[in-house]
């Protein structure tokens, strides 16, 4: 049995899927995006917040079958609801042995993987065939940039997209758009152009930056350091992936 | 709903009719003290010198007729006679009857003329009864006040040349209703008269069952069509909004002004129609805190429906409350009601379940504090070493002693006669009976208060004094004495580590369980009040969730220190059904599964689970659909009701730091909505920390 480590599981969480879902945040991510709005997900131990409403830890360790039978106690309320478990993060591919495990004890619920696609392939297949649907995010084509904003080489990435779009599961590329970073027409037209023909892609979902991505830094104890400039306009351009016949949408 | 509704709705809500209102009070008492009248006699007094006194104001392009103009109720007795026909009695609240439901379709369908023979035929039958008579006199002289003001009112509006309102109000309230906007125009004269009169909490009844016939029928005949009859209904709305400041209740809003819909007919068939989506509708689009809507729903509700009511949740009004049938008509069967009369039930003022034309209830005698009687419990039970059993007993017995002490209270309860009032409800004037000489139903309600935090403090010391053995009894104690000054680490344990309702946590949940099946034992246990009645046990807490942190003088209980929750001392209370303030849950899913365990047959007397939800979900028609599937969720998980709020943090600190910025922002407080701005500060802030599901 083994062990892992949780930051929130959150209910009712209307923009992870379906229906009615309650997702789970699992702990450590091996990507450092500098806009990325849960710094809480990034670690992989335990941490304390401090917010305006008092302390508290972030992380809770959960052996596989004590975190399948709380969700278990919702499966039916979440099954009548068209909806199910998401699986997010951090990155849930980083802990593949015990989100598969858990999959494995769930009873008969719709599974959604929200994933960067950072993660060795048999890990990414071994979740990937247990879930249902799969939310793939897709930040930057470039190299280099990617390597630069995210800390991370994206050839695993752009590999794991590849085996996604031959296994068969419907999924849906998620593109993060951050000022002047990854809103560009250039990244946007390469992201367009990857995704064009990909067999079981349902569409491309454009999420436009948030501007309260820096919040919970202080309260995590760390710093926000956007190297972009946060109020510049986003440059929404869904007609590049629209030339490319890919259906998007704009959350 | 147009421009017209619009330009009314800024009107009202700028408070340009109050210019119209008069500075000074009538006065009634000398007239009635030089007749000596009696008690009955000097209602009917102030009921037709109120009348009389009403100047009649007609804007322009009114077509619901009547704004209040007189400033105040005068007393008709001394203080000293007052207080001498009182003594030894016990009052309940300002002391005329209140937040009963009246059969409106009494009216609609007999007319104040109708009505009046009623009483005339009785008086005839009863005339050796003078208590009958003076009953049926007092009636009949209201009723005639009310018609001679109606009277007024068409007579201004003929000279306004208003031909078309001029005719409504020649023919109603006098007879009985043809059209749905005579129905209204009835409704909107005899309901603002009841205040007039002094009585409060008076509540619009089923409306969609009343109304709907005559609705039915114009659209029929094509005498209106949908829009027209939204914007009929519209006005009718604001109108209930022009005199509310002048209605007394604990805060400003809190006026009783409640509606319900849906639900089931008495034969048990499904009662929704097309008019309970447009008063879902067109409140939604007067957004205004009158009137009050309830929904009555089931497990097999359509989410169509229901998602129109999310639309009106979204508003941020606090509205509409959802009762759950299947689990509200058992509970009201299990504590005597007839079944036909269980399903025909209305919402009071706030929450509790009562039936209209039939019931001369006091659905809030006050509430038991949980948090008194677990606190009571535990320090004396483990000052004598006593395991967690024998605590539980203690706790139980605590609340039995409590309960008694509410009820006795109220065993020397004095209703006023309510002659106008008993115009409305079933048998009084056929009997020659005052509605405060009781009716079908004359069944007392009381809350238990405080219950998450209660429950909570009983989880805590389970765990870690006898479970766990991490924690003293003397050291607890002794941290609870000192409001836990210098034991911020055993605080943060018992406020974080213990388990909690509002998680799905049987640990936390059985004892939430345990207190209201107390509660519930405790009343049957009492047995027949004097009236006849029985006591109903309730979820809700009214405004007892400040006062009972707050030593506020309208509590029996005393004020409860630190609890062994974690809480500090003068810190509220969870109010109604809701996790303990400040306790972190999952979310709503967790949250409704623990209140579900709750045995809701046993508990009759309402009382919401009370959720927030972040406005942001409420952003598109997929994530209202969802909404929709959470309140049906509700109901098939066996939740008796629920109280759902829109809600955005930032909006309401903004609110208190610049009032002036926001004073149209609307926010459900107890059982009502209010104007955020307009509260005392304890409840802005209780609204602010309230638990608040943060979704993005």
């Amino acid at each position: 049995m083994t062990s892992g480590v949780v930051f929130d599981i959150k209910e009712f969480t209307i923009h992870d899927g379906p229906g009615i879902r309650t997702t789970v945040f699992m702990k450590g991510c091996p990507l450092s995006c500098t806009w990325c709005h849960n710094p809480e997900g990034q670690s992989r131990q335990p941490q304390v917040i401090r917010s305006l409403a008092g302390e508290r830890l972030a992380g809770q360790r959960f052996a596989a079958a004590e975190l399948a039978a709380l969700l278990n106690g919702q499966a039916d309320i979440l099954r009548l609801n068209e909806g199910g478990i998401t699986f997010s993060g951090g990155e849930p591919l980083l802990q593949a042995e015990f989100v598969a495990e858990v999959i494995d004890l769930l009873k008969g619920v719709h599974i959604l993987l929200d994933t960067s696609g950072y993660g060795n392939q048999l890990d990414f297949r071994s979740l990937v065939e247990r879930s249902d649907l799969i939310y793939f995010d897709l930040k930057l084509i470039d190299r280099e940039k990617h390597q630069h904003y995210t800390g991370c080489d994206n050839n695993m990435i752009l590999n794991n997209l590849k085996f996604l779009s031959v296994s068969g599961k419907p999924f849906v590329i998620r593109v993060p758009l951050v000022p002047g970073v990854t809103d560009t027409d250039e990244n946007l037209a390469a992201i367009a152009e990857t995704a064009a023909g990909l067999s079981g892609l349902l569409y491309v979902d454009l999420l436009p930056y948030n501007m309260a991505a820096g919040s919970k830094y202080e309260y995590a104890g760390m710093e926000f350091k956007p190297d972009y400039d946060e109020k510049r306009p986003l440059n929404v351009n869904t007609l590049l992936f629209e030339q490319y016949g890919v259906k998007v949408n704009v959350e | 709903m147009n421009q017209q509704m619009e330009s009314l709705k800024k009107r009202v809500r700028a408070g340009e009719h109050r210019s119209l209102r008069q500075t000074e009070p009538i006065q009634v008492l000398a007239e009635c003290e030089a007749e000596g009248l009696s008690w009955p006699r000097r209602v009917a007094r102030l009921i037709r010198r109120q009348c009389e006194a009403e100047q009649v104001v007609i804007g322009p392009e009114d077509r619901i007729a009547f704004t209040r103009t007189l400033p105040a109720v005068p007393p008709i007795y001394s203080p000293e006679d007052m207080a001498r026909l009182t003594a030894g009695r016990t009052m309940h609240e300002l002391g005329p009857i209140s937040n009963i439901c009246v059969d409106w379709s009494l009216l609609l369908k007999q007319g104040l003329l109708g009505r009046k023979q009623v009483a005339k035929a009785t008086r005839e039958r009863l005339a050796h009864d003078p208590q009958a008579v003076e009953f049926l006199d007092s009636a009949i002289e209201s009723m005639e006040a009310v018609m001679e003001l109606a009277a007024r009112y068409a007579r201004k509006a003929r000279a306004m040349g208003r031909d078309d309102l001029a005719g409504v109000l020649e023919r109603v309230p006098a007879e009985p209703a043809r059209t749905f906007h005579e129905a209204l125009q009835s409704l909107r004269f005899c309901h603002s008269v009841v205040w007039l009169g002094g009585n409060y909490h008076v509540g619009l009844g089923r409306f969609d069952q009343t109304m709907w016939p005559y609705l039915e029928a114009d659209l029929a005949a094509g005498r209106l069509t949908i829009e027209a009859a939204e914007n009929l209904l519209a006005e009718f709305f604001i109108s209930l909004n022009k005199d509310s400041d002048l209605y007394p209740g604990v805060q400003q809003g809190d006026n009783g002004q409640t509606l319900t819909l849906g639900g089931v007919t008495p034969d048990g068939d499904p009662a929704v129609n097309e008019l309970t989506r447009m008063v879902l509708r067109v409140a939604r689009d007067v957004a205004m805190i009158d009137p009050k809507i309830n929904l009555r729903i089931s497990a097999q509700t359509d989410l169509d429906l229901l998602s129109v009511a999310t639309e009106l949740t979204r508003m941020g009004l606090g509205f509409p409350q959802y009762s759950n049938d299947d689990v509200v008509i058992p509970a009201l069967v299990a504590h005597g009601y007839d079944l036909e009369d269980a399903r025909d039930y209305v919402v009071a003022a706030c929450w509790e379940f009562i039936i209209p034309g039939r019931g001369m209830e006091v659905v809030n005698i006050g509430a038991v504090s949980f948090p008194a009687a677990v606190d009571n419990a535990l320090r004396d039970g483990l000052a004598e070493g006593e395991d967690f059993d024998c605590i539980l007993d203690r706790v139980h017995g605590q609340v039995r002693e409590q309960v008694n002490r509410l009820a006795d209270a109220y065993s020397h309860l004095l209703l006023p006669p309510a002659p106008y009032y008993s115009v409305f409800m079933r048998g009084c004037l056929e009997q020659g009976r005052d509605v405060c000489e009781g009716l079908k139903y004359n069944n007392f309600g009381i809350h238990g208060a405080g219950s998450a935090n209660a429950a909570d403090a009983l989880a805590a010391v389970r765990e870690f004094i006898f479970e766990e053995h991490s924690l003293a009894p003397d050291d607890l104690l002794s941290a609870m004495d000192k409001n836990f000054s210098g034991r911020e680490a055993l605080r943060t344990k018992l406020e974080e580590q213990g388990p909690k309702v509002g998680n799905n946590d049987p640990k936390a949940d059985t004892l939430l369980v345990t207190l209201f099946a107390d509660l519930a034992e405790a009343c049957e246990a009492y047995g027949r009040t004097p009236r006849g009645g029985i006591l109903r046990p309730g979820t809700g807490s009214a405004m007892y969730y400040i006062w009972l942190a707050s030593n506020h003088a309208g509590m029996r209980e005393p004020e409860v220190g630190a609890t062994a929750d974690g809480r500090l001392k003068g810190q509220p209370f969870s109010a109604n059904l809701a996790p303990s303030p400040g306790v972190r849950v999952r979310g709503p899913i967790s949250t409704l599964q623990s209140f579900a365990k709750i045995d809701y047959r046993a508990i009759c007397n309402g009382g919401p689970i009370t959720m927030e939800l972040s406005d942001s979900v409420f952003k598109n028609p997929e994530s209202i659909r969802k909404t929709a599937m959470l309140v049906r969720t509700f109901a098939q998980l066996g939740c008796q009701q629920l109280q759902l709020n829109s809600l955005c943090v930032a909006t309401l600190l903004d609110a208190k730091a610049h009032p002036e910025n926001h004073k149209n922002l609307i926010v459900r407080v107890w059982g009502w909505s209010g104007y955020f701005c307009e509260l005392a500060p304890e409840y802005q802030d209780h609204i602010i920390a309230r638990h608040l599901y943060e979704i993005d």
